[in-house]
């Protein structure tokens, strides 16, 4: 008994030592055991090292550590293996693409998978690597889908027993989605889940003409696992095309969802669509938090889904039923939600070839860049996009193999991706804002107002620290409890990546990639 | 003749000679190319450049004559097949063809110098002169930094817009040119453009001409005034005049390439 409790213990300190997965946990919660690093010591933060990828690309990796070696990737396809305590080198692979492929949003990558001694990653021409991690070796390469119909393998797979689960990105250009499962030691196809259904399989009704054979679905985020309910849960994209959503009638099943996967078959356990015939481009594209905790006097296995549309989600994830949903900023285009979790859509809020204003704007209010829940506040904490809206474009457009297939367009103030270097825009148009939510009822606990919006993700620890980073440049420790500012470092740099936090040789560190370096912070000793 | 086996030559050769003197002319600037390329434009460009060219949620004005990351028509080939590097920009795999149809349909987007202009160019630039427009505008490379750079102002808007700027400039003014005013927690007043601002401060050509960061820590109150500091010249100038100086300002196309 006692060994067992030891080698529980031990598990556990490993587990915090490391960041093993892409979201740190099969739980997603992006919450750290590490202590070392606290509200009265934040201040004595100190960068520790940088890795400067040679890359200009968007730089969205989160990394992995395992026992002292961290790997990343540098976009589009190459990996390295680095010494998480001086930020040494120890190999470099690189992936070679072809002159074009076909990512929507820039040649990114968002990271690796890790099993015994191989990391996997999804490469933008359609395949699956495996790479031996001590010798930066290719074990083995497997063409997943065919690039050149507009797929691209940007997220970082997920590894549940032996195989190594892997979607695709391409919600822009008429793809039909998928999630599968590969062999991890021969890359071998286990299953495959269609997200768009075919002709004669669940959920093809939903899909009222041929518009389901270019009808998107992307999944380019990591899902979440339970193992105890072996299922795994993963967020699926928009339908195509985009804005035009006059040439899909029907709820588009299941793009704009959660789905949640037998792990063994890739058979559906049960599916909830967010956003039934999403016209808004909003990707259900966002991190699976598993919570286990108690709702409305019971002890219940909960999903926290903060929605690019702009609501908060519980749902049973055993069960799929929905629980409740609350906005978390400000929209127009739904007065709420039924008591089945299907959104009252208000009149006169679908794109148009005029331009209809709507809240929130294309972004949504977050996006695919981490929340975090921690046990200990019992706080959900998320990325918010506030108060600002976009105008949405729609018109016809035929579907060309490997091309846009978006139907409209977007204006608006705030940018998706900031593309001037410079901020100067009017701040009634929109902010951001780390934001603390109490699970049960969705509502503000407290937040750390900012000025430009944020594609930064966010890691917390036990110790009650909560970090993130920003558009603006800045990397910053606050009070999970509070929200107050502890430590503050300008990077000079755009943040599109969620932070991690790590051991090594008995020392925290908390890593974030901001512009094209890789920063690595720790305590001054 | 077909051109049809020369596209890939075309191709390789505009992505060869980034680096030389000559640079490749665009082969296909008819009528009809512009049309075909305004389709291609509307479907793979307009999502994020928007449906008019003067940019979206993601992707920058087109319409201006300028362009980042291009500074001839071989540059604009190389970016719509390449892509830019850290942004949302990919690369597209259109024929070469298409491409430069693409080339041709931006170039149409940036206003014809001559359209809609009635005035004498050469009149009017003595109005600019004597109502000197300099003392607070920029042009070819001298002049006052603060207000707008007018070097490529006959590229950027029609003559409708030029007209109405001079009448009636508040009408339009990009959050860069709004006024920003401020009292600082000792009781000082500041004053100055918005360059840059994030959480903690701001960066600021203040009214004296110097470049100052202000931490809004230390500010009791900010406002910004959308309106143009610039007064209408509606009674300053007759018909004519302001004909001869929307003339004038047409022609301003030097610093566009």
């Amino acid at each position: 008994m006692k060994s067992a409790i030891f080698l529980l213990a031990f598990t556990v300190f490993a587990q915090d030592a490391n960041w093993t997965t892409y979201h740190g946990s099969y739980s997603s919660t992006h919450h750290s055991g590490l202590t070392q690093i606290t509200p009265v010591n934040a201040k004595n933060l100190e960068l520790k090292w940088t890795f400067q990828a040679q890359s200009l690309e968007k730089f969205e990796v989160t990394p992995l550590v395992v026992d002292g070696v961290m790997y990343i990737t540098e976009a589009p396809n190459t990996v390295v293996a680095i010494d998480a305590a001086t930020g040494r080198e120890f190999w470099i692979y690189e992936h070679k693409n072809p002159e074009v492929t076909y990512p929507c949003c820039g040649k990114i990558n968002r990271g690796l998978a890790i099993r015994e001694n191989t990391l996997y990653m999804g490469t933008l021409d359609g395949k699956l690597v495996a790479i031996d991690a001590i010798t930066g070796q290719l074990r083995w390469e497997k063409v997943v889908v065919d690039y050149k119909e507009g797929y691209a393998l940007s997220h970082a797979p997920l590894i549940i027993k032996d195989t190594v689960l892997m979607g695709t990105a391409g919600g822009e250009l008429g793809i039909r989605g998928f999630l599968a499962a590969f062999d991890a030691k021969t890359g071998k196809e286990i299953w495959r889940f269609k997200t768009i259904p075919e002709p004669g399989e669940p959920g093809h009704e939903t899909w009222k003409n041929d518009a389901w054979k270019h009808g998107g679905g992307p999944i380019w985020l990591t899902g979440s696992y339970d193992p105890a309910l072996n299922l795994t849960y993963w967020g699926v994209g928009n339908p195509g095309p985009d804005w035009n959503a006059r040439v899909r009638p029907g709820d588009n099943l299941y793009t704009s969802s959660v789905i949640a996967l037998d792990a063994d078959t890739g058979k559906l356990k049960w599916h909830f669509q967010f956003t039934p015939h999403d016209q808004w481009d909003w990707d259900s594209v966002q991190t699976p938090v598993l919570v286990d905790r108690e709702w409305r006097g019971r002890q219940r296995k909960l999903l926290l889904w903060a929605n690019r549309n702009g609501f908060f989600y519980l749902l049973d994830r055993a069960t799929g039923e929905f629980l409740q949903g609350t906005p978390f900023t400000k929209l127009d285009w739904a007065s709420g939600l039924d008591d089945k979790g299907r959104p009252m859509l208000n009149p006169g809020k679908s794109p148009s070839p005029q331009g209809t204003e709507i809240y929130p704007g294309v972004q949504g209010g977050t996006n695919w860049f981490a929340p975090s829940y921690s046990p200990k506040t019992d706080l959900f904490y998320l990325n918010v996009w506030d108060d600002y809206s976009s105008l949405y474009f729609a018109w016809d457009q035929e579907y060309e193999r490997g091309k846009w297939y978006a139907g409209g367009g977007i204006k608006a103030a705030v940018q998706s991706v900031r593309r001037d270097r410079l901020a100067r825009r009017d701040p009634k148009s929109g902010y951001g804002a780390v934001r603390a939510l109490n699970p049960s009822t969705g509502a503000k606990v407290w937040e750390y107002k900012m000025t430009d919006v944020s594609e930064g993700g966010i890691v917390t620890t036990a110790s009650n620290v909560l970090f993130s980073g920003n558009r603006e440049g800045h990397f910053f420790a606050l009070d999970a409890t509070s929200g107050k500012l502890l430590w503050n470092i300008y990077l000079g740099g755009q943040t599109a990546a969620s932070p991690m936090t790590y051991l090594v040789n008995g020392k925290q560190r908390v890593t974030i990639a901001v512009g094209h370096t890789l920063y690595t912070f720790g305590l001054r000793e | 003749m077909s051109l049809r086996p020369l596209y890939p030559l075309l191709c390789a050769a505009a992505l060869a000679a980034q680096h030389s003197d000559t640079a490749l002319k665009n082969p296909f600037q008819s009528p009809d190319d512009r049309a075909r390329g305004g389709a291609f434009y509307r479907s793979q460009c307009a999502s994020c450049h928007g449906i008019d060219g003067k940019g979206g949620a993601g992707g920058p004005n087109l319409s201006t004559g300028r362009f980042r990351h291009a500074s001839n028509d071989e540059g604009l080939f190389r970016v719509i097949t390449k892509g830019v590097a850290g942004t949302a920009m990919p690369g597209f795999s259109m024929n070469g063809r298409e491409i430069w149809q693409i080339v041709s349909f931006l170039r149409g987007l940036t206003v014809s110098g001559s359209a809609g202009i009635s005035g004498d160019a050469r009149a009017g630039q003595q109005h600019f002169e004597t109502n000197r427009c300099m003392n607070c505008h920029w042009l070819n490379g001298a002049g006052a930094p603060r207000g707008l750079d007018l070097s490529a102002i006959g590229v950027r808007l029609t003559a409708g817009e030029i007209r109405t700027a001079i009448t009636d400039p508040s009408t339009e003014v990009a959050p860069e040119y709004w006024i920003w005013q401020a009292t600082t927690k000792d009781g000082k007043a500041l004053s100055g453009h918005r360059f840059n601002e994030d959480t903690f401060s701001l960066q600021i050509l203040d009214n004296t001409g110097r470049l100052r960061s202000v931490n809004k820590a230390d500010l009791r109150e900010q406002s910004l005034d959308p309106s143009s500091p610039m007064p209408s010249f509606r009674a300053k100038l007759n018909d004519r005049q302001l004909n001869d100086l929307v003339a004038f300002l047409a022609t301003l196309q030097g610093a566009a390439k």
